[in-house]
């Protein structure tokens, strides 16, 4: 599952019109864009809008297996060109000056800057980074349901020393929607190790057929949990197996069935 | 090839540094304040990262040589070991480095002048005692070698002091640096070495046995002390014939007689790092196979265990001097 956090709706739409994404009526906290294995969220402006919007889209979501994020939005730059399209590597919040790291996997595609988040808008551009004011919010927020590698920071520069267009709304759609293929690589390329992430989970179905079946104790559950997602992993389908338990009687004589397999298996490393 | 650089701002000036960075000129630099930003936050998956790691460059500053844990040496009495880099290059399933730390980065420290000095003062304290310094602890002490230069260092650094003796482990074939230089006696470079089975299995990114069979040996004819590690013995349903096969394989190029060491252990982890690879790694087999917690280390039920070792030395005293074998020791 995919999660595009935006603050405006001008910067979300780019992403909103490629992928088709509809807006969910049942959802009031936010505005939610949803797709099959992607939603949108736009935040409003600032850290703790964008934190907030992220933790109640994370809990709204929390059933999914794994979650992986992306902060679309546009940035202030001292020197670059209005347009420029920046894969964020480290994040600043201006006010605490704690440093975050959205974790590559590859090389990146698109080129690298840091970026500050200040508290309020500023014309004090800085050389050395970009500055928005939501990154920081997002990542804080992200980090605490999904690793540093499934969350990416993609900033367009809207404003610069000679120029300013983050206040035109078409402007700013216009620019995002300029770099949309590059954006849509970062999207595929991150669904892609979401997925990796969430196919060593097992079917929370099959899981809570396997508790029905006897009564586990905690200590039982555990063993369970890394035998059953061991197995599943095998592809040694749910079925067959809850098939083979079903003539056991007891957790115990359960998971000593398991741990047999299991054993079996692993033989041939 | 890595996929970005972390620099700590402090260390940019450095001249390892610096040629570390020439080498590496195309990767994106991220300059942090400490490695630690990069390398502890606990939001982080080992097994993602380990896809294309980055390469942090950064300094030391603490716990640079540290007393080997026991049970860890080959018979001497005073045993340290020093870590230049945190993490590997390859990718062992097996290594208790997959899940040591959270992050998959590769650390590589550039103030090898503070590692020398700590090196000096140990050695000294020890005087006229035989004092070993075990390299390849937290990472394969050759296998970035080009990066790195470690071995134009550490080993004029320990052939000017009488009683340092130093074991650089590895599983790599980097071993260019040390053909151009003349051998040193108290420098061992010991291989390790897995049978196919497992080594097509688990160990990834790890060159051919027959590669490092071929570096072992050229290091052997230019004079230098070489040792064999097979350390884990990790079971399959073949590990008796892989076993065999591996011995064959590497006697029919390596004159036991020239080794200066040769070491047997089976897998083994402490508790802590068992459960945290696992977790990495749910889908692996070896962590699914029949296992026993016994003070605090996950190994194989004793049964089995003793069943491997008994082959593997049996096996292994067909080819090798009785008194260039250690076993590694780690039962109370």
């Amino acid at each position: 599952m995919l999660i595009w956090v935006a603050a405006l709706h001008c910067e979300a739409s780019p992403v909103i019109d490629f992928y088709r994404l509809k807006k969910s009526h049942r959802d009031k906290a936010f505005d939610l864009y949803l797709g099959d294995d992607m939603a949108c969220i736009v935040s409003g402006v600032g850290k703790l809008a964008s934190a907030a919007a992220s933790a109640w889209i994370a809990a709204r979501y929390r059933d999914e297996a794994s979650l992986a994020w992306i902060n679309i939005g546009t940035a202030g730059a001292a020197r670059h060109d209005i347009g420029a399209i920046f894969l964020i590597d480290k994040i600043v919040d201006a006010e605490t000056a704690k440093s975050y790291f959205p974790a590559p996997t590859s090389t990146p595609l698109l080129p690298g800057s840091a970026c500050l988040t200040l508290a309020q808008p500023s014309r004090a551009y800085r050389e050395d980074c970009l500055f928005d004011m939501e990154a920081c919010g997002f990542i804080s927020s992200a980090l605490r349901f999904s690793s540093a590698e499934l969350i990416r920071c993609i900033k367009v520069v809207s404003d610069n020393r000679h120029a300013e267009t983050g206040r035109n709304r078409e402007q700013v759609s216009a620019l995002i929607r300029h770099h949309i293929e590059s954006i849509e690589r970062q999207a595929t390329d991150l669904l892609a190790l979401d997925d990796e992430v969430a196919a060593l989970e097992f079917p929370a179905e099959s899981w809570q057929r396997l508790l029905a079946m006897a009564h586990f104790t905690q200590t039982q559950q555990n063993r369970l949990r890394v035998l059953w997602r061991y197995l599943c992993n095998r592809n040694l389908g749910p079925e067959a197996l809850l098939q083979e338990l079903s003539t056991r009687k007891t957790a115990a004589s359960m998971i000593e069935t398991l741990e047999r397999i299991s054993y079996s298996d692993s033989e041939t490393l | 090839m890595a996929s970005c650089i972390y620099l700590e701002s402090q260390v940019r000036h450095h001249p390892l540094a610096q040629k570390i960075l020439e080498r590496l000129r195309r990767l994106p630099v991220i300059e942090i304040e400490h490695f630690g930003e990069v390398f502890n936050p606990r939001a982080q998956n080992f097994r993602l990262q380990k896809k294309k790691p980055a390469i942090i460059i950064a300094s030391k500053t603490k716990g640079h040589v540290l007393a080997a844990p026991e049970g860890y040496g080959l018979g001497g009495d005073y045993n340290y070991y020093f870590s230049h880099m945190l993490n590997c290059l390859y990718d062992c399933r097996y290594c208790f480095l997959q899940g040591m730390y959270r992050s998959a980065h590769q650390v590589l420290f550039v103030n090898y002048e503070d590692f020398g000095e700590q090196i000096r003062q140990i050695a000294a304290t020890h005087r006229q005692e035989p004092v070993w310094f075990f390299s390849g602890y937290d990472c394969d002490s050759l296998a970035n070698e080009p990066l790195t230069r470690f071995t134009e260092y550490f080993i004029p650094l320990v052939a000017s002091i009488e009683n340092a003796w130093m074991e650089l482990r590895t599983k790599s074939t980097q071993v260019r640096s040390m053909l151009s230089r003349e051998p040193v006696a108290r420098v061992v470079t010991a291989f390790s070495f897995s049978d196919r089975f497992s080594h097509d299995s688990l160990e990834h990114g790890v060159p051919s046995i027959a590669k490092r069979i071929d570096a072992m040996r050229r290091l052997i004819d230019a004079g230098w002390p070489v040792g064999l590690r097979f350390d884990p013995v990790v079971y399959h349903e073949n590990y008796e014939l892989g076993f065999s096969e591996l011995l064959e394989q590497v006697f029919a190029e390596i004159d036991a007689d020239r080794l200066h060491s040769v070491s047997l252990g089976s897998f083994r982890l402490t508790r802590d790092h068992f459960h945290r690879v696992s977790r990495l790694y749910p889908d692996e087999p070896l962590f699914a196979q029949n296992m026993r917690l016994d003070n605090g280390i996950v190994s194989y039920p004793p049964d089995r265990e003793r069943q491997m070792i008994e082959f593997c030395e049996a096996q292994l005293m067909k080819y090798i001097p009785g008194h260039t074998y250690h076993p590694c020791e780690w039962h109370d």
